[in-house]
């Protein structure tokens, strides 16, 4: 390989520096962590993380529930995925393939789901849920973030199955497939791409939502990481120290899922089934 | 017994009705061909016999069996699509055995790592495998078996579709303009597997084309099609020799067929200013008093000769073209008008066939001599045959 020419130069120094800008707060979060708390108020920050401050993590966990946190941040981000997905296929399905009356209303009330912010709804959800006894219960914040991806998800695989040739499926219909047969065995497969994609969304949105969390659980041990972070930020002082350290442990969860999950999100999968 | 009968089916899409009252007997082991222009209505049938499509009217049975009502899958008919339409998640072998696992198929299939175990067991059994293994080796798909649809070229994916229909052992295989994605030699080739497919594998066959030469060459009878109606149901020799109407004389046939205006009466036929004694063939239509009539004459029926003479047709070279074995001559005659009945204006131009590589060239004047003894008349009002 030869010299970098000029063009590959900035290119990289373009990409270097939009990458840096991006990963740059997260590695500032990690240094804050490993920072003793006697300088982190100094007059010239630390650049490079105190490794002997690791400790930092360990009583963190010891002090602070955060085992617990992660766990139920875990089990709402996974629930609202799994039922997202399970909800958005069918709609999807049917919004893409067959024709009915108010198809059209049915997609646009879909987007209209959007344009409402959770605060407005929170006051109701909350009358709603306390009258079903879904209040205090993980259970009730996976359906309420269910609720707010669903829409979402129903549109993105909408937008995947158009694109699969509608002849796949007759194959798969003279093959002896019943409808639900056609859903399973061959779109699902044929939009796997996609609902990697629709499942990061669906994660992201559980793992990283407030507002419902805040408001529909009150129970310390039922207590998401998210709020669990907010409460650190007091009236008279925030442990900048602690709040770095579980700040961290709450990213890295959210940055394995999609480390694992990026990998299937590629395009193509459809090639080779009909000419092309 | 696997004969088809389509009576007085018709098919609409809102007020527009693509197939108006057809009627078809196609015997067991046949190799029907629905020929015709796009938008005929010939895939719209094809895909009703599937089940793919409902019929709005009539009844199809399938050895004497009212299928019409059934879905596509209790039809047991196999179809091969125009675009191969092979499962890209599944390897060529998963793809042939598809048909055979969804006729075990359970419930729990679906779920995931489970409905694997379940899937594969089934494509283990030997009498699945063995299948698939036989049917892999007729169509020369052995080496492919492990590999996905987007690693195979156009002709493998097509057989792979061929083997997806042929595993199943259906009592019908329906075909759609299955060669018209591949390049002219592959298609000369699989038409060759496909006509050779049909008399291994048995079984009645509709196989649906826009290509005459196909459905001259593979079928065993043809429906030619125009506008969802039926212009004539018959053997390849009978589509060439006794068109019914204009239509089917002009499309069957490259260069199709000459369609010259000519008077018939008193035992002859006079073509501008030339009198041809009317064959025996002819005789009864020739007999009476003069009549207008339209002369249908292929190609190669008419051939350039010395000019002047008795029954001779004088005329003009207007276009040589060498296609090898034969050269296709394009000739302006004199004095006579021909009709061209859906490529426009009527003109004076007839096409030549001549056998080997001729020398005549653009411009040239030549006699044109025809035996009649193949020709055919049609009436000029209605087009159809007298």
């Amino acid at each position: 390989m030869g010299a970098l020419s000029l063009r590959q130069g900035l290119h990289l120094a373009a990409i270097l520096g939009l990458l840096g800008a991006a990963a740059f707060p997260l590695y500032w979060m990690f240094v804050t962590s490993l920072t003793p708390s006697a300088e982190l108020f100094a007059d010239r920050a630390r650049l490079l993380p105190t490794l002997s401050e690791a400790a930092a993590y360990r009583e963190v966990f010891r002090t602070i529930p955060v085992a617990t946190w992660l766990i139920n941040s875990a089990i709402v981000a996974t629930g609202t995925t799994v039922l997202s997905i399970a909800l958005a296929i069918l709609p999807a399905y049917a919004l893409s393939r067959f024709r009915f009356r108010g198809k059209g209303v049915f997609g646009f009330a879909l987007f209209a789901t959007q344009m409402l912010p959770e605060a407005m709804l929170v006051v109701p959800l909350y009358g709603i849920f306390a009258q079903i006894s879904l209040l205090d219960s993980l259970t009730g914040l996976i359906l309420a973030n269910t609720a707010f991806t669903v829409p979402v998800i129903t549109w993105i695989l909408k937008g995947a199955i158009d694109g699969i040739p509608i002849e796949v499926e007759e194959a798969a219909r003279i093959d002896g497939c019943s409808r639900i047969d056609i859903v399973l065995a061959v779109v699902v497969p044929l939009v796997a791409p996609t609902l990697a994609a629709a499942s990061v969304i669906a994660f992201f949105h559980g793992w990283n939502e407030y507002v419902f969390a805040q408001t529909l659980v009150s129970s310390e041990a039922l207590r998401t990481a998210s709020v669990g972070l907010a409460g650190f930020v007091g009236e008279l002082s925030t442990p900048v120290h602690s709040v770095m350290a579980v700040s961290v442990i709450y990213t890295l969860p959210a940055v394995i899922f999609y480390l694992f999950v990026q990998r299937y999100v590629v395009s193509g999968m459809t090639a080779g089934s009909v000419k092309g | 017994m696997a004969a088809i009968e389509l009576v007085h089916i018709t098919k609409s899409f809102g007020p527009k009705t693509v197939i108006q009252d057809i009627s078809l007997d196609v015997q067991d082991g046949e190799f029907l061909v629905l020929l015709g222009p796009s938008g005929c209505g010939k895939s719209t049938l094809l895909r009703m016999l599937a089940g793919l499509e409902t019929v709005s009217g009539g009844e199809i049975r399938l050895g004497g069996r009212r299928i019409d009502q059934l879905p596509p899958s209790d039809r047991d008919m196999a179809f091969v699509f125009q675009s191969y339409a092979l499962y890209p998640h599944m390897t060529v072998r998963r793809n042939i055995t598809f048909p055979l696992i969804m006729r075990r198929f359970r419930w729990w299939f679906h779920i995931p790592l489970l409905g694997g175990l379940g899937k594969r067991r089934i494509e283990k059994l030997p009498e699945v495998s063995d299948r698939v293994d036989r049917t892999a080796k007729i169509l020369g798909l052995t080496d492919m078996l492990d590999s996905h649809p987007r690693t195979l070229s156009g002709g493998q994916r097509q057989r792979v579709a061929l083997g997806r229909a042929m595993v199943r052992e259906p009592e019908v295989f329906l075909m759609d303009e299955p060669l018209s994605n591949l390049d002219a030699k592959l298609r000369t080739t699989m038409r060759a597997e496909i006509t050779k497919l049909h008399r291994e594998v048995g079984g009645t066959f509709v196989y649906v084309t826009h290509d005459q030469v196909e459905a001259m060459t593979m079928g065993t009878r043809i429906a030619l099609m125009r506008d969802g109606v039926v212009q004539q149901y018959g053997t390849p020799r009978e589509f060439y020799q006794n068109p019914t109407n204009t239509y089917v004389a002009r499309f069957i046939g490259t260069p199709p067929m000459n369609l010259i205006h000519a008077t018939a009466g008193n035992g002859a036929l006079q073509v501008g200013q030339t009198r041809l004694a009317a064959p025996t063939h002819l005789a009864a239509v020739t007999a009476g008093s003069d009549r207008p009539v339209l002369l249908g004459l292929r190609p190669n029926a008419i051939e350039p000769v010395g000019q002047g003479g008795a029954e001779i047709l004088a005329g003009r070279i207007t276009l040589v073209e060498h296609v090898g074995a034969d050269t296709i001559l394009g000739v302006r005659l004199d004095g006579a008008v021909t009709a061209h009945d859906d490529e426009g204006a009527p003109s004076s131009d007839v096409m030549v066939t001549v056998p080997g590589y001729s020398l005549l060239a653009l411009g040239d004047t030549v006699g044109l001599r025809t035996t009649l003894d193949d020709a055919v008349l049609f009436s000029p009002e209605t087009g159809q045959r007298l």
